[in-house]
């Protein structure tokens, strides 16, 4: 019975309630758009944008920061990708990836994706449905770090 | 930034797997340029006014062995524009083939919204474009309202622009017939260029140039790669034939001469020669017997072969008691016929 209490304390306030190892996570998305410079080439530059059209290339940002005093131990973070974007790589490629809602996960290239007649191919960046970064090293106290992904508006 | 954590990765063959969050970022800062490349997307992509909602989450074992906790970031929704795009296209397969001072000819053209999000299209006609060699008078324009691509007279809706703009879905099309009145005076093989025009209702211009607020679903409109205006032209070529005839006589006179006596025998020569590039349809040449002389019965040929003369027959030729005639059918342009018949004279 304390136990279960326990955990619903946990789940209503995850921050408070365990102060020990306290995570921050914050998510920001930037769209990048060329300007084209006096000296005639073009910059790519990174804006917070309100709105967007299709086509555009966006750039998400993850960042965490382990705020408590404790290390965070099988500490991974999950992006789902929103449903009008199509998932354009990460910068580093140590992601793992999921074309099928988050059930099974996986880096890219060892993922199938069901074709219409039963048949599987190869899984593409358009069929991800899920990024996720797992960490096999604890996110000690106070360490922080960002996570980037590439996605283009459907 | 009091130091820097060492993500890692479970994927440990990856090479990167290893390298510091601060390094990693400057490679990634580095690949920006190579990964620039968009995704292709649907034809015309997200809907407007759909909102774009980010959210990711951690998750990691609670103190001591504890249960995982998973927690959210902050909320991040971008709102996605509407994109202005149209497309016009011929749907005649080539030239339309017509005749002078026909009315109510039609070309055919699809105007697609290759836009995000629902349109309105102002359509207009251009009948008198430069570079050909006649200008038809324009009619109407008509929407194709059964869909069917055909046009319908009396069916399909007679269009006013302002009134009754087409509103199309993305990727919807609609089928857009103009009407024409060929004049009198267009000469054989003459072409004529008809154009249509489809200029999106918010707005048109540059891409990239945005209409603030303006767009479907509560966004801005912002012109896409089209301008958000397109035209496509069909063509009409005139087809006509038109039908000479020659006509001669030789008389054989019963003395072996050529003097124009009782009982001399005239032989008539009709030579029709049609010329242009379209076809005389039902074409029919018909003879008066001159008076004073007789038909002689079953001596009308056609190039040659004889013809019989009753009337309503399988073969081309008939006498009706006071002239003959061959009926010829269509006969394409650039092509002779020649009918010979003969006479006694009383």
């Amino acid at each position: 019975m304390f136990k279960r209490l326990f955990i619903a304390i946990a789940l209503i306030a995850p921050g408070t309630a365990m102060a020990a190892n306290n995570v921050s996570l914050s998510s920001d998305v930037f769209i990048e758009r060329k300007v084209a410079k006096p000296n005639g080439t073009t910059a790519v530059v990174l804006e917070q944008p309100k709105t967007v059209i299709p086509g555009d290339n966006l750039v998400f940002v993850v960042k965490y920061k382990n705020v408590g005093s404790a290390p965070a131990s099988d500490f991974s973070v999950t992006n789902p990708l929103p449903k009008a974007v199509a998932f354009n790589g990460t910068s580093d490629g140590t992601e793992i990836v999921s074309v099928d809602g988050g059930k099974t996960w996986g880096p890219l290239s060892a993922l199938t994706y069901p074709r219409d007649n039963g048949d599987v191919r190869p899984a593409l960046m358009t069929d991800v449905t899920h990024v996720k970064w797992k960490f096999s090293r604890a996110l000690s106290a106070g360490s922080e770090g960002k996570l980037i992904f590439r996605g283009t508006v459907k | 930034m009091t130091r820097q954590e060492k993500p890692a990765c479970e994927w440990r063959s990856h090479p990167l797997a290893a390298i510091p969050v601060r390094r990693r970022l400057s490679l990634a800062a580095g690949a920006a340029a190579l990964l620039l490349t968009p995704v292709s997307a649907q034809a015309a992509g997200t809907v407007a006014g759909t909102d774009i909602v980010n959210v990711a989450q951690a998750t990691y074992d609670g103190p001591s062995g504890g249960s995982p906790v998973t927690i959210d970031s902050n909320i991040v929704t971008i709102k996605v524009d509407e994109l202005l795009d149209v497309t016009v296209v011929s749907s005649d397969p080539g030239d339309i083939a017509t005749s002078p001072a026909l009315t109510g000819q039609a070309t055919t053209y699809q105007v697609t919204n290759t836009g995000n999000g629902d349109e309105a299209f102002t359509l207009s006609a251009d009948t008198a474009k430069p570079g050909d060699e006649f200008d038809t008078t324009f009619e109407q324009i008509i929407l194709d309202s059964n869909g069917n691509g055909v046009y319908d007279p009396g069916v399909d809706t007679i269009y006013t622009p302002g009134t009754n703009d087409p509103v199309l879905a993305p990727d919807e099309s609609i089928n857009v017939f103009i009407l024409s009145t060929i004049p009198a005076s267009a000469s054989d093989a003459d072409r004529a260029e008809i154009e249509l025009s489809a200029v999106a209702s918010t707005g048109s211009g540059t891409p990239g140039d945005i209409f603030a607020g303006q767009g479907d679903g509560g966004g801005d409109a912002v012109v896409g790669s089209t301008g958000a205006s397109d035209e496509d032209s069909g063509f009409f070529l005139i087809q006509a034939a038109e039908v000479t005839l020659v006509k001669s006589a030789t008389i054989v006179d019963p003395f072996g001469g050529t003097e124009a006596v009782p009982g001399a025998v005239i032989r008539y020569q009709l030579v029709a020669t049609t010329t242009g590039t379209g076809n005389l349809t039902n074409l029919a040449i018909t003879d008066d017997i001159p008076a004073d002389t007789t038909y002689d019965a079953e001596s009308i040929t056609l190039e040659g072969a004889a013809l019989t003369d009753a009337p309503g027959d399988a073969d081309a030729g008939a006498f009706d008691g006071s002239s003959i005639a061959v009926s010829l059918g269509t006969v394409p342009g650039g092509q002779t016929r020649t009918i010979t018949f003969q006479v006694t004279i009383d």
